[in-house]
C-alpha cells in the first residue's frame, strides 16, 4: 500500500511557536511529494488535537503519521495509542522533536525554523519506510524485590505483601529500620521515631508474605520487567537467625569492643552484637572481617588476636585455652619466637605494634605462677599408633595435634631429655628449662608418650611394632665445617655441640679470648654463653655487614651491651695452631658484591687484606646440617641435603612417613617448625583416614582489608625490663623479665581489633542453643521477581571536609545524627546531652545547610535540615531547660503540613535565629568570656555585621547525600544516577517513582533528600505501581528487536559473540544464526556488525535510518 | 547565506538523547548545527551511517553514547568505543579529517555537557571548513 503521510506540527502554546515559525514549517512540509496533509495546531496532545489527526486518518485514508512536537519520551505513547484507536499499527508513527531539540535550545528563530524543517523532513522520509510491528505479551512474575529496609522499603514491602504477594526485602545491615530508627523524635509532630517505626518493623519481620534477607546485598540482576532474576549475597552472620533467641549471652562474653555504627560511634558495641535492642530480626550477628594480620601472619596459625583480646579482659585462663587450641608452647614462644605477628601488627602504623610475644609470655607465666591445672588426657578415639621421631618443636607440635585428634602417639627422642633444640640449642638465659619442662609436661598429660634415650633409624622396625605412620622431626644437629686449614685443631669447637654440652651441665673448657664465626642466632647464643662461662673477651667474626646478619636484632643488641665485639666483613682463612693447640686465626677482610641466591649481597675477599687475630677458642656457627646417619637409609634427600618431603603434605618418598622442621626445611625458627609439625599432623590424620591429603590445602585465609585507625590515641607499647649487664654476664639467669598483670591488660587494650571478631569462641560455649556457627559461609541466593523497588536511602554528609567547622578536630562539634543518638534515651549517653567533659551545655549553636546549598559540596537543599534543626531547639530546651539555643540559617524552608506552624512555635519558645552561614568555628578565645568555648564566627546578614558567638556545643545540620556506592548499585539495576548520584526518576514531575528501566522503581532518599512522610508516600506510590503490574499480570515485550534473514546469513557467527544477552544461537543444520526474540533487547550491536547485512533491526532498519540521514541533510 | 557546518548527531536513546532533552528543558542554548537521529544504542551506528551522512552532505558526524559502564545494553558503548577509531582510521585513508567524526559520552543528567559538546563540535567543523566532497558545484545547500 502506497504510504499516505499526515504531518502534524504542534505550537505547544508558545513553547514551539514562540521560536519557530510553525506556519512556514507546515507550508514547507506540505510541499514534500510524499506528504498528503500537513497541519499546525496549538496543542497536538490535547483532545481536539488528537481528534483532528484521528479524523484525517479516517477521512483521508492516511496510513502513516508524523507529529512534530516535544520529545518522544513525553508523548510517543499518547500518539501510538491514537494510531491504535484509529486502526493503524502504532509503529507507523514517528515523532520529530522540535521543542527540546530546536525551539528550546536555539537562540536564532530563523535557524530554529530551518532546523525544525530538517527534523520534520527527516521524520517524513523515515516514516515512509516504517513497517507495522507486533508486540508479544509475557506474564509478570508476582513476586517483588525490595532493596533497602528503611522506612520506605518497609512501607512498600508491607503494602505489597498485604495484598498477598510475596516480597523479598533485602537489607545490607543486620537489622531493618534504616536511618529512621536512629532518630529520636520526628518533626513537626515530635512523635517518637522508634515508637512509630518498630511496630512496622515487627510486622515486616513476621509477615507471612515477606522474606526478610538482612545482612545481604544484591550482586547481579538479569532479565527484564516481569521476569528478573536476582542474585543476592547473604553475608555470613555466624549466628543462626532461626536458632538465636536474642538472649545476649554471647554478647556478654565477647572480649572485643568496637565503636557502634548505630550510635554514630559515640558508643560501643561488641564484635558479637545486635545494632539496637528492637532490631528485626532480633538475632545477633558476629562482625568478622577476615583474619587479623597477627593471626593471619603466624606460620602456625596461632590466634594471637584471640588471646590478646581475652588478656585485655583479664580472662587469662581463657586466653591460654585459645593458644592451646593451636599449640602448647606459650611460655617458649612467648620468649623465643621471632614474632612475625608483631611485624604485621596494624597498631604499628599508628605508633608501635602490640607486644604480642610479651603478652603470650605473660599468660604462660601467670598460669605457672598461679598453679597450672593438670591437663585433661585427650580422649582416645582412634586405634592407629603414630610414631614421632624427635621431640623438638616440630615433633611435639605434631604429637600434640594428633593426640588431641584421638590417636595414640609416641615420641622417640635420642637425647636424655625431650625438647630438642629448645632444650639444647637455646641457652637458659633466654629460655629457662623450667618453662620448657612444664610445657612438655602438659603435652605428656594429654597422653603423648615420650621415650628418651631412644634413637630411631629403622622405620621398618617401627612398623613392625605396629606404628601406622611416622613423622620425622630429627632436626639439623650437625655443624657445618669451613674447610680451612687447621680447622681440626684443639680449641676449635662447634656452636651446636658447645651449647648442648653447656645445657647438659657438662664442663666445657674455654680460653680467655673466644671468637665465634657466624652471624646467626647460634653464633649469638654461643658468644653470650661463652661470656657467661667466664671468657674475658668474646668477639664475633662475620663475613657480611650488620644489615645482613640473620640473628634476631634484639639479641644482637643485648650481646653488644654485654660487651661482645663484632668484626664485620671478616672471614677466617686459616686456623694457626701451635703445638696442636689453637693460637691464632688468620682472617681476611671482605667487601659486599652482587646479591646471591638468598638475596643478600655476596661477600668477596679483598686481596692482600689478611691479618691475624690472637685467639684461644674458636667456635664455628656457620650453619647446621642434617645428620643422615640418624635417618632411615631408604629416604630421599633434597639437593640441600635435607629430607625431601612434599611442601604441602610433608610426606616423604616413603609412604606413610612424613618429615618436617629443620630435618626437612633446614635450620629455621621455632614457629616454622611448629607450623610444619601441625601441617604434618593434618596429613597423618588424613593418611590414616584414607582421605585426600592435598584437598583444600594450603588453607585459604582472608586477611582483613582496611583497618580503621580513626580516633586512636597514640600510646607507647609496654616495655619489659632486662637484668643489668653486670648481673647478666655472671649467670644464666633469664635476661628479660615479663609483664605484670596490669601492664599486660593495658597493653592488650592497645589492640585495634583489626578483624573485629577475634575468634576466641567464648560465644560458642556461652550459647545454650548452639546458634553460634563460626564456620558459616557466604551464600548466594537466586530469586525470580517481576518488579524491583530500590529504597536504598542516603548517608549523612561527613562535615570533617569543611575544616572551618572543626568537626573531628574540636570537641563538642557534632553532626545532626550524632545528636539524635545522644538525645535518645536508648542512646550511648542514655539521653543525656553531654559535653566531652561530662558537663551539660549551657548554650548550643545549630548550623543549618552544612554541606547543602554549598557549591563546594552539594548544591541541592537537603530538604529536612531546617526542620530537624528546629526540632533540636525544642528538644534541647525540653531536656535542659534554660539552655540558650541559636540557629544559623540561610533561609528557613518550611513548606509542608505543619512545618511553618512548628517554626513559629520554636520562635515563641525563645530560640534565637541568626541569618547567615557561619564562616568558622574556633576555640581561639579573644576575650576571657570566650575562654573554653567554641566561638561561632558569622555575619549577621540581617544587620550586615560580623559577630562572634561563644557557645558550649555546636550541632552541624549535615546534608543528606547518596551512598558512596550509588553508582555501582545503579549499574547493577541498569538505572542511572544524576549529577549528585541520586537515582534518576523517569520523569521529574509525572513519573517520580519509576525509572528508565521498566519494572525498576525507586522511593525515598535514594531518589532525592526528603522527609519520612515523603519517603512513605513514594513507597506507597511505587507499591501501587508494582501492584498494578502484578494485577495486570502481563507486559508487552520489545517489538523493536533484531531479526536474521536466514537467506542472507553466511553463518559467519560474528553476531553470536557480540550479543550481550546471548540471544543469538547458531543453527548447525542450517549453518545460520538465529535470534531468540524472547531474549533480544534490540540494542543493534549485531545489526551494525553483520557483514552480509542479513540482520534487520525492526523500527531501526538501515533503510529507515539512511532515509532519515538524507532527510536531515537534503 | 554563508556556509554553516552541517552535523548529524547519532544519540543513544537511553543517555545521550535524554541528555539532549535535558539541555532543552533546561533551556541551555547551543549551536543549531547538530541535528539528531535517535538510535537505541551507540553500538547501532553502522560505519555506513557515517559514510552515508558525509555522502549526503554532512560536514561532521557526532556519536554520543552512555558513559562507559553505564550502557543500558550492558556493553554496547564499549563496542562503539572500539569501532569508531577503526572507522576514523579508514576515513583518514580517504583523506577525511578525523575530527569530523567525534565520539563522546553524555549521560541523561548532562544537559550542560551536551550543549558544550555540540558547540565544540560545531566550532571544530567550522574551523575545518566544508567537507571537501561537498564543496563541489551545486551538489548541496539547496535548502
Amino acid at each position: 500500500m502506497e504510504p499516505k503521510i499526515g504531518v502534524y506540527v504542534c505550537d505547544c502554546g508558545s513553547n514551539i511557536l514562540g521560536k519557530i515559525d510553525v506556519p512556514k514549517v507546515v507550508e514547507y512540509i506540505q510541499s514534500l511529494p510524499t506528504v498528503t496533509i500537513a497541519r499546525e495546531y496549538r496543542f497536538m496532545c490535547s483532545g481536539p488535537g488528537q481528534a483532528m489527526i484521528e479524523q484525517d486518518i479516517k477521512e483521508m485514508g492516511l496510513n502513516r503519521v508524523v507529529v512534530a512536537s516535544c520529545t518522544p519520551q513525553m508523548h510517543e505513547p499518547t500518539f501510538r495509542r491514537l494510531m491504535q484507536r484509529a486502526g493503524l499499527n502504532p509503529y507507523l508513527f514517528e515523532m520529530a522533536n522540535i521543542r527540546e531539540h530546536a525551539s528550546w535550545i536555539t537562540e536564532d528563530p530563523e535557524a530554529a525554523t530551518e532546523k525544525a524543517k530538517a527534523l520534520v523532513r527527516a521524520s517524513v522520509r523515515r516514516v515512509y519506510y516504517q513497517e507495522p510491528l507486533e508486540t508479544r505479551e509475557v506474564p509478570v512474575h508476582p513476586d517483588t524485590l525490595v532493596v533497602g529496609g528503611g522506612v520506605a522499603g518497609i512501607q512498600a514491602a508491607l503494602e505489597i505483601a498485604d495484598s498477598g504477594h510475596k516480597v523479598y526485602l533485602v537489607e545490607r545491615e543486620p537489622s531493618i529500620g534504616g536511618h529512621m530508627i536512629q532518630l529520636d523524635k520526628t518533626f513537626p509532630t515530635l512523635d517518637c521515631s522508634a515508637c512509630i517505626l518498630t511496630p512496622k518493623m515487627t510486622l515486616t519481620g513476621s509477615h507471612p508474605f515477606i522474606e526478610l534477607m538482612t545482612y545481604s546485598e544484591v550482586t547481579e540482576v538479569s532479565g527484564f520487567i516481569g521476569n528478573f532474576t536476582v542474585k543476592i549475597r547473604k553475608k555470613p552472620r555466624y549466628i543462626d537467625v532461626n536458632e538465636c533467641n536474642g538472649c545476649s549471652d554471647c554478647e556478654k562474653v565477647c572480649p572485643v569492643t568496637v565503636p557502634s555504627e548505630f550510635n554514630m560511634k559515640l558508643g560501643t558495641r561488641k564484635a558479637t552484637y545486635r545494632p539496637f535492642p528492637q532490631a528485626v530480626p532480633s538475632a545477633y550477628v558476629i562482625d568478622k572481617q577476615g583474619k587479623s594480620p597477627c593471626s593471619f601472619t603466624c606460620p602456625a596459625g596461632v590466634n594471637a588476636h584471640g588471646y590478646v583480646a581475652l588478656i585485655s579482659q583479664g580472662k587469662f585462663k581463657e586466653a591460654m585455652e585459645v593458644l592451646r587450641r593451636t599449640m602448647p608452647f606459650a611460655g617458649v614462644c612467648g620468649r623465643v619466637c621471632t614474632h612475625p605477628c608483631e611485624t604485621e601488627c596494624e597498631r604499628g602504623k599508628v605508633d608501635q605494634p602490640i607486644a604480642i610475644r610479651a603478652l603470650k609470655r605473660f599468660m604462660a607465666d601467670y598460669e605457672l605462677k598461679n598453679g597450672r591445672e593438670k591437663a585433661q588426657p585427650a580422649e582416645r578415639t582412634k586405634k592407629d599408633k603414630i610414631a614421632v621421631v624427635g621431640s623438638g618443636p616440630a615433633g611435639l607440635a605434631c604429637a600434640y595435634d594428633l593426640v588431641k585428634a584421638g590417636y595414640p602417639v609416641t615420641v622417640f627422642e635420642a637425647a636424655s631429655q625431650a625438647g630438642g633444640m629448645l632444650r639444647y640449642g637455646i641457652p637458659e638465659y633466654r629460655l629457662p628449662k623450667q618453662i620448657l619442662d612444664d610445657e612438655i609436661e602438659y603435652v605428656k598429660e594429654l597422653g603423648v608418650e615420650i621415650k628418651t634415650n631412644t634413637a630411631v633409624t629403622d622405620i621398618d622396625e617401627l612398623k613392625k611394632q605396629g606404628y601406622k605412620a611416622v613423622f620425622l622431626a630429627n632436626g639439623a644437629w650437625v655443624s657445618q665445617k669451613m674447610n680451612i686449614p687447621g680447622e681440626d685443631a684443639k680449641g676449635v669447637m662447634h656452636a651446636i655441640e658447645f651449647l648442648k654440652q653447656v645445657s647438659e651441665g657438662k664442663k666445657v673448657e674455654l680460653g680467655k679470648r673466644v671468637a665465634v664465626v657466624g652471624g646467626g642466632n647460634a653464633a649469638v647464643d654461643a658468644a653470650r654463653t661463652a661470656l657467661r662461662l667466664g671468657a674475658k673477651e668474646v668477639s664475633i667474626i662475620y663475613r657480611r655487614s650488620r644489615a645482613e646478619m640473620p640473628a634476631i636484632p634484639s639479641e644482637i643488641e643485648e650481646m653488644e651491651e654485654e660487651g661482645v665485639k663484632i668484626s664485620y666483613l671478616t672471614n677466617p682463612v686459616e686456623v694457626v695452631a701451635e703445638s696442636g693447640k689453637l693460637a691464632r686465626v688468620k682472617c681476611i677482610r671482605m667487601e659486599l658484591g652482587e646479591p646471591d641466591a638468598s638475596g643478600r649481597r655476596r661477600p668477596v675477599p679483598i686481596e692482600g687484606s689478611e691479618f691475624e687475630m690472637e685467639i684461644d677458642t674458636l667456635i664455628m656457627a656457620i650453619g647446621q646440617a642434617v645428620n643422615k646417619s640418624m635417618l632411615p637409609g631408604n629416604i630421599e634427600y633434597s639437593e640441600s641435603g635435607t629430607v625431601k618431603a612434599d611442601e604441602i603434605t610433608f610426606e616423604t618418598s616413603v609412604k606413610g612417613v612424613f618429615a618436617g622442621g629443620d630435618v626437612m626445611a633446614g635450620p629455621a625458627t621455632v614457629i616454622e617448625a611448629i607450623a610444619a609439625g601441625k601441617e604434618a599432623a593434618i596429613s597423618v590424620d588424613r593418611y590414616l583416614q584414607g582421605a585426600d591429603m592435598k584437598e583444600g590445602r594450603p588453607e585459604e585465609k582472608e586477611r582483613v582489608k582496611d583497618v580503621s585507625k580513626e580516633g586512636v590515641v597514640e600510646k607507647p607499647r609496654a616495655t619489659t625490663s632486662k637484668l643489668p649487664v653486670a648481673e647478666r654476664i655472671r649467670s644464666f639467669k633469664e635476661v628479660e623479665s615479663g609483664l605484670d598483670k596490669e601492664a599486660a591488660i593495658e597493653e592488650a587494650n592497645r589492640c585495634l581489633n583489626c578483624a573485629v571478631c577475634c575468634e576466641c569462641l567464648l560465644c560458642v560455649s556461652a550459647c545454650e542453643r548452639n546458634a553460634v556457627k563460626h564456620d558459616m559461609k557466604e551464600e548466594i541466593v537466586e530469586v525470580n521477581v517481576g518488579n524491583i523497588l530500590l529504597a536504598t536511602g542516603f548517608k549523612e554528609f561527613d562535615p570533617s571536609v569543611m575544616q572551618q567547622y572543626g568537626y573531628g578536630r574540636l570537641d563538642n562539634v557534632v553532626t545532626g545524627l550524632e545528636f539524635e543518638r545522644m538525645i535518645n534515651s536508648a542512646g550511648p549517653t542514655s539521653g543525656k546531652i553531654l559535653l566531652k567533659n561530662g558537663e551539660e551545655p549551657k548554650s548550643v549553636a545549630i548550623i543549618h545547610c552544612v554541606g547543602s546549598r554549598d557549591i563546594n559540596h552539594h548544591e541541592y537543599c537537603s530538604a529536612v535540615c531546617c526542620m530537624y534543626s528546629l526540632k533540636f531547639s525544642h528538644l534541647l530546651r525540653e531536656h535542659l531547660p534554660g539552655t540558650e539555643v541559636y540557629e544559623f540559617y540561610i533561609d528557613i524552608r518550611a513548606p509542608r503540613k505543619g512545618f511553618e506552624e512548628f517554626y513559629n512555635r520554636i520562635l515563641k519558645e525563645g530560640t534565637i535565629l541568626y541569618r547567615g552561614r557561619p564562616g568558622e568555628i574556633t576555640d581561639v578565645a579573644e576575650t576571657p568570656y570566650e575562654e573554653g568555648k567554641l566561638i561561632v564566627k558569622f555575619e549577621n546578614t540581617l544587620i550586615g555585621e560580623k559577630e562572634r558567638l561563644p557557645v558550649d556545643m555546636v550541632i552541624l545540620s549535615s546534608a543528606l547525600e547518596p551512598h558512596e556506592n550509588a553508582r555501582d548499585v545503579a549499574r547493577i539495576f541498569n538505572i542511572s544516577c544524576g549529577e549528585a548520584d541520586f537515582f534518576i526518576e523517569r520523569h521529574p514531575k509525572l513519573d517520580p517513582v519509576a525509572t528508565m528501566t521498566d519494572g525498576v522503581f525507586i522511593a525515598g532518599c535514594c531518589e532525592s533528600p526528603k522527609d519520612i512522610r515523603d519517603s512513605v508516600s513514594q513507597a506507597s506510590a511505587a507499591a501501587a505501581r508494582i501492584l498494578a503490574l502484578i494485577s495486570k499480570g502481563k507486559v508487552e515485550t520489545e517489538a523493536t528487536i533484531a531479526e536474521i534473514d536466514e537467506e542472507r546469513c553466511s553463518g559467519c557467527r560474528v553476531c553470536n559473540l557480540l550479543c550481550p544477552y546471548g540471544a543469538i544461537d547458531y543453527i548447525e543444520e542450517k549453518k545460520v544464526s538465529r535470534i531468540n526474540d524472547a531474549i533480544c533487547k534490540g540494542c543493534g550491536a549485531c545489526v551494525a556488525a553483520c557483514p552480509s547485512a542479513a540482520i534487520k533491526h525492526k523500527h531501526y532498519t538501515t533503510q529507515e535510518i539512511m532515509a532519515q540521514i538524507e532527510g536531515i541533510l537534503v | 547565506m554563508s556556509w554553516e557546518p552541517r552535523i548529524v548527531g547519532f544519540l543513544c536513546s537511553w543517555c545521550s538523547y535524554r541528555g539532549a532533552d535535558l539541555a532543552g528543558t533546561s533551556r541551555i542554548p547551543s549551536a543549531p548545527n547538530v541535528k539528531v537521529i535517535k538510535v537505541p544504542c551507540s553500538t547501532r551506528v553502522e560505519p555506513a551511517f557515517v559514510i552515508k551522512a558525509f555522502q549526503s552532505g554532512a560536514d561532521g558526524v557526532l556519536i554520543l553514547g552512555c558513559h562507559p559502564g553505564d550502557c543500558h545494553y550492558i556493553e554496547g558503548n564499549y563496542k562503539t568505543m572500539r569501532r569508531v577509531p577503526l572507522l576514523k582510521k579508514m576515513l583518514k585513508q580517504f583523506g577525511i579529517e578525523e575530527e569530523r567524526v567525534r565520539l563522546d559520552w553524555v549521560s541523561a543528567s548532562e544537559g550542560e555537557k551536551y550543549a558544550s559538546v555540540v558547540n565544540e563540535m560545531t566550532e571544530k567543523v567550522r574551523e575545518l571548513g566544508p567537507f571537501k566532497a561537498n564543496n563541489g558545484e551545486g551538489q548541496h545547500g539547496k535548502n
